[in-house]
């Protein structure tokens, strides 16, 4: 049974993550991550410290656990400049605070850490409206690039073939090609997907004003002490490599950081397959962590509301019915953990033993979230 | 010409609007700047806004427009509500009132609720929004903070058949302090107005130091009125100009509201992950009637509803429900 600590500050739940109901562990590794949550409290997404936040309690669970791999996301940057006017001089700052806080980690902890850039972020320039379609689209604060679109009348079609500010329409038939499914792959696929061009994005769910978006990138940097990978799903076959040899390693995601603001020596890897890239989020944290690309499951524009009914398992692990399987935690054999600011995608990306993470939503700060997926290597 | 949404009661001049900036003086009366302009169109659960005794389970398009006539020092959405709405045009949707409700219907919405900000300062186009969902049946809510004239709470009761609340302080110096108004009457004068229409519920965000020494005073009010009015205890999140202050205490809060449970049946406490005070109870024999997640700011979840109808499953005595458990998944519209 996964056990998560969910920490509101100075109050603390143990609950069946599966269930989401609350349970009982005096177990010895319950009790060293509710030290940790209680030791760290997080003080925001946007907040300076908060990729400190990462390094500190990755640091001080790294003493207590002692892991060969650790799976870090520093993402304060990335929620500061898709929300906050930030001048171009704050913006480098901001970026250089987390190359910063990943080389505290990388020296103190004697891990190579290896960095991934996430994408580059641009202005976001042209909101799309898709609400007056007879059809449905489908579309989220976090993804600013795609969009579901369902039951489109011939009307509504053609009015998107001709959008200004739409790169295209794909049928799902163009995405099970281009990522090599069969029909049964598509039941979370949209009957179309709408790409937004460069500077669009879909107006979603949220007020909150979009300043920046990822652009999203054709190529995103991999720091160069990992040696050369073609594409993101390489990622993770070169690190679990270098595991199997001994080393101890750390993969850090940078979010929101591009080629061009790279802070350490890189190299470059595809970001996807022709026209779809990733955007910073599930599916790309996913295709790192599996090496697979995770499009059939979680894709823009997918009605995750069908699924958020009663008894939905994993209540505090978002839309996700499950957990993915064959993440690099899971793969292996040895200690690990994941820290990060990212929101869930530490527990639900990683399949790390213990993962430690914001529970934070839409930028509203709930507190922490671990999971312990594995005590059996703690004994 | 004078404002009457609100107990502000503005002064509209002819270039002016007042202090929401949503309404204006137009040549036949106080008229709305930005008529049919929405924002957070969002599928949600009833039980996020919250609601927990509403339609338990149902699939709700939440809404939201700018604006407020309040100046809450706390305010968790003050980067949509505290900017001239002006500004905010471009990337809001336009969306008529047959447009919002079809779109509901799309996504399945058993109801629409209106959230995010104040329904008073857009109370002409909530009207025509009323008018369409009733004609399909779709039921519609709100969670207000109450300041409404007595003339706009009676519209506001037209239009919403399930209201939340919020009930954020009582003194004088607090309201003034922290809501930027005067005092509470009119907010007590039209929870007392409303709970004699419609389904009410309230929600008081409570600030350790601040407000919690109210608790019992509210309650007793509360109960006055109706004690089986659900009340929502919220943990303030520090935020906005408040957001420097500590984090409210769990443990002190909930020994306060335990005195309250013995005035009102339904006596919850929440907004924060995991929290333990989120299931209904019996109020005649005890017994967990409705179960529930509490995601914290992600919203709340129903888990199990174990009424018959309405009924307690073990004593048979009737919980207070307005609507029936909803079906999460029923089927979407298509035309
Ligand atoms: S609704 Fe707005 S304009 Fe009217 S009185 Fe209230 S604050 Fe003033």
């Amino acid at each position: 049974m996964s056990l998560a600590i969910l920490d509101a500050r100075q109050w603390q739940q143990v609950v069946d993550l599966q269930s989401g109901r609350p349970t009982e562990s005096d177990a010895p590794a319950t009790e060293m991550v509710k030290g940790l949550l209680d030791r760290h409290p997080f003080p925001g997404d946007r907040d300076r410290g908060s990729n400190a936040w990462v390094t500190d309690t990755a640091l001080d669970l790294i003493d207590r656990y002692a892991p060969g791999f650790a799976f870090l996301s520093y993402s304060q940057q990335y929620y500061s400049c898709r929300y906050s006017p930030l001048s171009p001089e704050e913006r480098r700052e901001h970026v250089a605070g987390a190359f910063a806080e990943a080389a505290r980690f990388a020296a103190a902890s004697g891990m190579t850490t290896v960095l991934v850039g996430t994408g580059e972020l641009v202005p976001a320039k042209t909101p799309i409206d898709l609400e007056n379609l007879d059809g449905l689209a489908v579309t989220s604060n976090w993804c600013a690039h795609y969009a579901g679109l369902y039951d489109l009348s011939a009307r509504d079609y053609d009015a998107l073939r001709h959008h200004p500010s739409l790169s295209r329409i794909v049928s799902k038939q163009d995405i099970l090609d281009l990522f090599g499914g069969g029909p049964a792959d598509g039941a979370r696929l949209p009957e179309y997907m709408a790409v937004a061009a460069t500077g669009g994005y879909f107006k979603g769910t949220s007020l909150r004003r979009l300043l920046m978006i990822p652009e999203p990138s054709t190529v995103i940097p991999v720091s160069a002490n990992l040696g050369p990978v073609a594409s993101l799903t390489d990622i993770r076959a070169q690190i679990l490599s270098r595991l199997a040899a001994g080393e101890r390693m750390a993969l850090a995601l940078v979010e929101g950081v591009g080629c061009a603001e790279f802070g350490v020596p890189a190299t470059s890897c595809a970001n996807g397959l022709d026209w779809f890239r990733y955007e910073p989020g599930d599916a790309q944290f996913l295709a790192i962590s599996t090496g697979q690309h995770p499009i059939f499951q979680h894709n823009g524009g997918y009605r995750y509301y069908l699924d958020d009914d009663e008894h939905k398992p994993y209540p505090f692990s978002g839309y996700f019915t499950e957990l993915p399987p064959d993440t690099i935690g899971e793969a292996y054999s040895g200690r690990s953990i994941a820290v990060g600011n990212r929101s869930m995608f530490m527990h639900v990306c990683t399949g790390c033993d213990v993962t430690c993470e914001c529970f934070a939503r839409n930028l509203y700060n709930q507190g922490l979230m671990a999971v312990i997926h594995r005590q059996d290597k703690m004994e | 010409m004078e404002c009457g949404f609100c107990e502000r009661r503005c002064r509209l001049g002819p270039e002016g609007y007042g202090y929401c900036r949503m309404y204006r003086a137009g040549e036949t009366g106080v008229e709305e700047r930005f008529p049919d302009r929405w924002c957070a169109t969002a599928v949600s659960r009833v039980e996020t806004v919250p609601f927990y005794h509403a339609w338990p389970g149902a699939r709700c398009l939440i809404i939201g427009t700018a604006g407020c006539n309040f100046e809450c020092r706390y305010c968790s959405n003050a980067e949509v509500v505290k900017v001239d709405p002006a500004g905010l045009t471009d990337i809001m949707l336009e969306l008529s009132p047959k447009a919002l409700v079809d779109k509901a219907r799309k996504h399945g919405c058993h109801a629409i609720v209106f959230s995010v900000n104040e329904p008073t300062v857009s109370l002409p186009s909530l009207e025509q929004v009323a008018r369409e969902a009733r004609a399909v049946g779709m039921p519609m809510g709100c969670l207000t903070n109450g300041y409404a004239t007595v003339e706009a709470t009676e519209r506001l009761a037209k239009v919403f058949s399930f209201v939340n609340v919020s009930l954020k302080g009582l003194s004088p110096e607090f309201c003034q302090e922290f809501l930027g108004v005067p005092d509470a009457g009119p907010i007590l004068r039209n929870i007392a107005a409303l709970a004699r229409k419609v389904h009410v519920e309230v929600t008081t965000p409570v600030i350790e130091g601040t407000n919690d020494h109210e608790l019992d005073a509210m309650a007793a009010f509360l109960a006055d009125i109706r004690r089986d009015i659900p009340w929502h205890v919220f943990r303030l999140l520090p935020e906005y100009k408040m957001q420097r202050e500590d984090y409210p205490s769990i443990e002190a809060i909930s020994a306060r509201i335990e005195d309250c449970g013995r005035r009102l049946d339904y006596v919850y406490f929440h907004n924060f992950i995991g929290s333990r005070w989120v299931n209904t109870h019996c109020p005649s024999c005890g017994t967990v009637v409705i179960e529930r997640h509490s995601l914290g700011c992600g919203g709340d979840k129903l888990d199990t509803f174990h009424c018959h109808g309405d009924l307690c499953p073990s004593c048979g005595a009737r919980i207070a429900l307005c609507g029936s458990h909803m079906a999460w998944n029923i089927k979407e519209a298509t035309a």
